[in-house]
């Protein structure tokens, strides 16, 4: 890449497009593979599990940019109805946990809620969430996200909820302590950087928001908490 | 009928033979370039219909192309199909004036978008 669009761009930013164009071959490659009928089920599995793969990185790469990014971008706050934005990540993201054995739902709500924030910086903050809790969750378990008004109604926290091995305390207080500043491996996890929570943390900052983490008897919750929207108060 | 000719200015190699399998199946002739300077040399020897278009291309970049392609009445008429990474930095009313009819997102593009979005784009 070596074109005047690079000129002055952080180092990484150049990194992460250099690593997208790869990214975006193998995919296509899979992709195409994917459609021949003559492969049998277990090659057509590993090619879905290739694309699928490619998917995850790529989006990772694209977060990066996206947060080096953030103090330049003009991107804007809007009120945006999390149930709407919620249901289109789980579409996407089913065949993803679907390949690996996982379910992933949004829990229903009665009311709609609305709250302020970015439609793009929001929606990557959930997926990184959502792909974290895929590594964690147990098999033939389901990830649910859940959306509900704290604090009065001011607040609403938009949660990925995973039923996976309990977090030990330790564990625990060191991903509380490092969640807004540092990539820390989550949940004892060799597969994990953090850096995906990292980069929510970022988001969520952008929007004046914080993520954090619950931890549960059979699991965990990684949450972003964003201003509610005062709209719906208003008709 | 003359078979539609599209141009596909792509410097991954390897990317615009995938891009000119998917084509392929569909009967589009393809003729591939691998940037912008050679590009305008492709497109006086071929008659184009449709030029897919990477943005960035070793040397310069597909805007000064965008531009070279508007500065002459024949070829400013072709329309263009972007198909980048960089999506997030683009919008699509921004390159209208410049001939580009869609931008496709590399990252997350099917296949047989590809085929789809010519289509689209054909007169």
């Amino acid at each position: 890449m070596d074109g005047p669009l690079t000129d002055g761009l952080p180092s990484i930013i150049i990194a992460a497009n250099e690593l997208k164009s790869p990214l975006t071959l193998i995919r296509q490659l899979s992709l195409t593979l994917e459609g021949v009928d003559s492969l049998v089920d277990d090659q057509k599995r590993m090619l879905h599990q290739i694309s699928l793969t490619s998917e995850r990185a790529l989006r990772l790469a694209s977060d990066l940019t996206r947060s080096v990014r953030l103090t330049d971008a003009l991107f804007t706050l809007e009120p945006i109805n999390p149930q709407q934005l919620c249901e289109d990540i789980v579409q996407e993201l089913t065949p993803l946990f679907t390949a690996h054995g996982r379910g992933f739902r949004l829990m229903p709500r009665k009311h709609s809620l609305l709250l302020v924030a970015n439609r793009d910086l929001l929606r990557r903050i959930i997926m990184n969430f959502s792909d974290n809790a895929l590594n964690y969750v147990d098999r033939d378990t389901a990830v649910e996200i859940q959306i509900k008004a704290i604090n009065a109604g001011k607040t609403i926290r938009l949660g990925v909820r995973d039923f996976g091995p309990v977090l030990s305390c330790g564990v625990f207080e060191n991903i509380q302590n490092n969640l807004p500043k540092a990539t820390t491996t989550v949940h004892d996890r060799p597969q994990s950087s953090g850096l995906g929570i990292y980069i929510a943390s970022q988001f969520a900052d952008a929007m004046n928001g914080r993520i954090g983490v619950t931890r549960h008897r059979d699991g965990s919750t990684f949450y972003v908490d964003l201003q509610a929207s005062q709209q719906l108060t208003l008709i | 009928m003359k078979t539609t000719s599209i141009l596909i200015i792509e410097d991954d190699s390897w990317l615009a033979e995938q891009f000119v399998r998917v084509l392929s199946k569909f009967g589009y002739k393809t003729v591939v370039t691998s940037s912008a300077a050679t590009a305008i040399n492709a497109v006086d020897d071929n008659h184009i219909d449709v030029i897919i278009l990477d943005i960035l291309l070793k040397g310069s970049t597909a805007f000064s192309l965008l531009h070279e392609l508007q500065s002459y009445e024949d070829t400013g008429v072709i329309p263009v199909v972007l198909c980048t990474n960089l999506v997030q930095e683009l919008t699509i009313e921004n390159l209208r004036p410049y001939g580009v009819k869609q931008i496709l997102d590399k990252s997350k593009m099917v296949p047989d978008d590809l085929a789809t979005a010519v289509q689209d784009v054909l007169p």
